[in-house]
């Protein structure tokens, strides 16, 4: 094959990259770095002192341990539940005939519009009549409404590449709609359940505006990092500290499961065509 | 395609335990599949009708209230949405909003396919570029936001060292408190969070043209350049399209960002609908002319997600 990878990329995407590194390195840097050596600069090199002073100081001045178990605790309640009844509703838009079956499918599909600007008043409201400001549910349940409208979409596509013959053949078997939905199309729409677990979980657990409106002893890592940082005191290593706490996990999580996100929907049923 | 065949399943059902109860309520219309869908799709229609349903026609319900928080709720018309039109700093909301989100949508996408086209030339070399500018979408905007005041922050920001470094100390500036370029600030550190979208749709697109139409452009001896031009940007756009709907209604929607960075100033410079709603009806407890600033928002990310609702019309048979 004649020369068909070129220089000169390698050289324009390097540079695009490290407009995307900087700030990382740089928040790293403030986390180590006595606060006197960062007010000159969090990227000189001379004097440069390691500590872990702000790690302490983070630990010991804020509840950050307990806001990590919040984040933890609305992410997950708010990834389980969508990834459980999602596919559940999909099967049935997908395979069954009931009354209002399209106008509910358009009004779901169509929710996408709707800002969480939008629901933050009236369901705080709502919280404080029925004492559910400061639970996880006051969260928990408009994560888990919001998500519907895109993650039915997402496993229903993801229906309509699976062999109706499996389907097919398990209702020539005797088994009834439940059944089929339990041991025939469950198991094998697991990758659709991956990708709307893993999209759930990172922007639930990133969010800010509804933890911090709806939750107050029991405030989740973004709410802290934006307290840690309205104060006026000169924290910049704890701010530093407090932001890779925040960020490190779903970044993990991101660049685990990065490659699956550009791949094709594959599904292993084992069915041919 | 699925409706024929899910008249096949449905008419082999019989009647189930609660037909009796269902009959009475549907007048004998409900048959033992219909209880299974519902069954099926109830979790769902409760959260959403809960999270979702509920809030939205309350905020509808509510911008038509003369409403202040510690005042009785009254009907009060048009009247907020007048009020709305007659004020300045909606007005100037509008016009943040305008800026905010043509900025960063095109500024994203631009970024993310010029580097979805020019990594195409050269796939497995510039893979760790890509990873890098991708990771960034999966960061917090509220951390996202602290990182660039690293870069930002007037005294000891990177921007700033540098500029005075390189001996250009005239043009250091305290960005985000300067009301001309504070909006600019903001759209960085967004557009940084936000590029690795259009880079993954795009470069997806690239990836699915054909290796052989490259191969046979290379042997007719067309340039990389002549390729990228006239084989993957044309065949890329479908990615372009949907990264520009995604973009578009997350910047329309932005507010953690904004409130992390600056909260709307310098005199209200950053303040976009999505932020003056807040202020509106949290900080201020105006309800009801929040309620209305929000209902204004909500429209305009339906205007712009007219093709979208027309395709997933179409989509969802």
């Amino acid at each position: 094959m004649i020369n068909q990878t070129p220089k000169w990329p390698v050289f324009v995407l390097g540079s695009v990259a490290v407009i995307w590194i900087v700030p990382l390195v740089g928040i790293i840097a403030m986390s180590i770095r006595p606060e006197g050596e960062i007010v000159n600069g969090w990227w000189t090199i001379e004097p440069f002192t390691f500590t872990l002073e702000a790690w302490r100081e983070v630990w010991v001045n804020y509840p950050i341990g307990r806001a990590f178990l919040n984040s933890l605790a609305v992410a997950s309640f708010a990834t389980i539940l969508p990834v459980l009844f999602a596919p559940a509703a999909a099967y049935a838009f997908h395979y069954l005939k009931f009354p209002f079956r399209r106008i509910l499918l358009l009004i779901l599909v169509n929710a996408f519009v709707v800002p969480n600007q939008v629901v933050i008043i009236p369901l705080f409201k709502l919280w404080r009549e029925m004492g559910l400001i400061d639970t996880y549910w006051s969260v928990v349940i408009p994560f888990v409404g919001l998500s519907f409208a895109w993650s039915v979409l997402l496993v229903k596509n993801f229906l309509s590449n699976f062999p109706r013959s499996l389907i097919d053949a398990a209702q020539v078997d005797g088994c009834g709609h439940l059944r089929t939905y339990f041991f025939i199309v469950l198991p094998n729409t697991l990758t659709a359940m991956a990708a709307v677990g893993i999209l759930q979980f990172m922007w639930t657990w990133n969010s800010l505006l509804l933890p911090m409106l709806f939750l107050r002893e029991n405030a989740t890592l973004p709410v802290m990092l934006s307290t840690i940082s309205g104060t006026y005191e000169p924290n910049w290593d704890q701010r530093a500290v407090a932001t890779i706490i925040t960020s490190i996990l779903p970044l993990i999580i991101f660049l685990f499961f990065q490659k699956y996100f550009s791949a094709d929907g594959k599904n292993n049923s084992g069915s041919k065509g | 395609m699925s409706v024929q065949h899910g008249s096949i399943l449905t008419s082999q059902t019989q009647a189930g335990p609660f037909a009796g109860l269902a009959t009475r309520l549907f007048g004998g219309n409900l048959r033992r599949a219909d209880w299974i869908a519902f069954a099926l799709l109830a979790p769902t229609l409760i959260f959403f009708s809960i999270g979702v349903l509920y809030p939205l026609f309350e905020t509808i319900r509510v911008s038509f209230l003369d409403w202040t928080g510690l005042s009785q709720p009254k009907p009060a018309g048009f009247s907020n949405y007048i009020k709305l039109f007659n004020d300045a700093n909606f007005w100037n909301a509008l016009r943040v909003t305008l800026t905010w989100t043509l900025a960063c949508t095109g500024i994203s996408v631009f970024i993310g396919w010029s580097v979805a086209l020019i990594s195409g030339l050269a796939p497995k070399q510039t893979a760790p570029f890509r990873v890098a500018i991708f990771a960034a979408y999966g960061i917090s905007e509220t951390a996202s936001g602290l990182m660039w005041l690293g870069i930002l922050q007037p005294d000891f920001g990177l921007l700033n060292g540098v500029l005075r470094i390189v001996g250009l100390e005239g043009w250091a500036s305290p960005w985000l408190g300067e009301p001309s370029t504070a909006i600019w600030g903001v759209v960085a550190a967004y557009v940084w969070t936000q590029a690795g979208l259009p880079l993954l749709t795009c470069y997806a697109a690239i990836q699915a043209i054909p290796k052989s139409q490259i191969e046979a452009a290379h042997m007719d001896g067309a340039t990389h350049f002549q390729i990228l031009r006239y084989i993957m940007a044309p065949l890329s756009l479908p990615g372009v399209r949907i990264a520009i709907f995604i973009n578009l209604l997350n910047s329309l929607k932005a507010f953690d960002m904004i409130h992390i960075l600056t909260a709307g100033g310098p005199i209200r410079s950053t303040e976009t609908v999505g932020y003056f709603m807040y202020q509106e009806s949290v900080v201020y407890f105006k309800q009801g002319y929040g309620a209305a600033s929000t209902v204004v928002l909500l429209l305009a990310v339906i205007v712009c997600s007219i093709p979208l609702i027309l395709d997933k019309a179409s989509e969802s048979k």
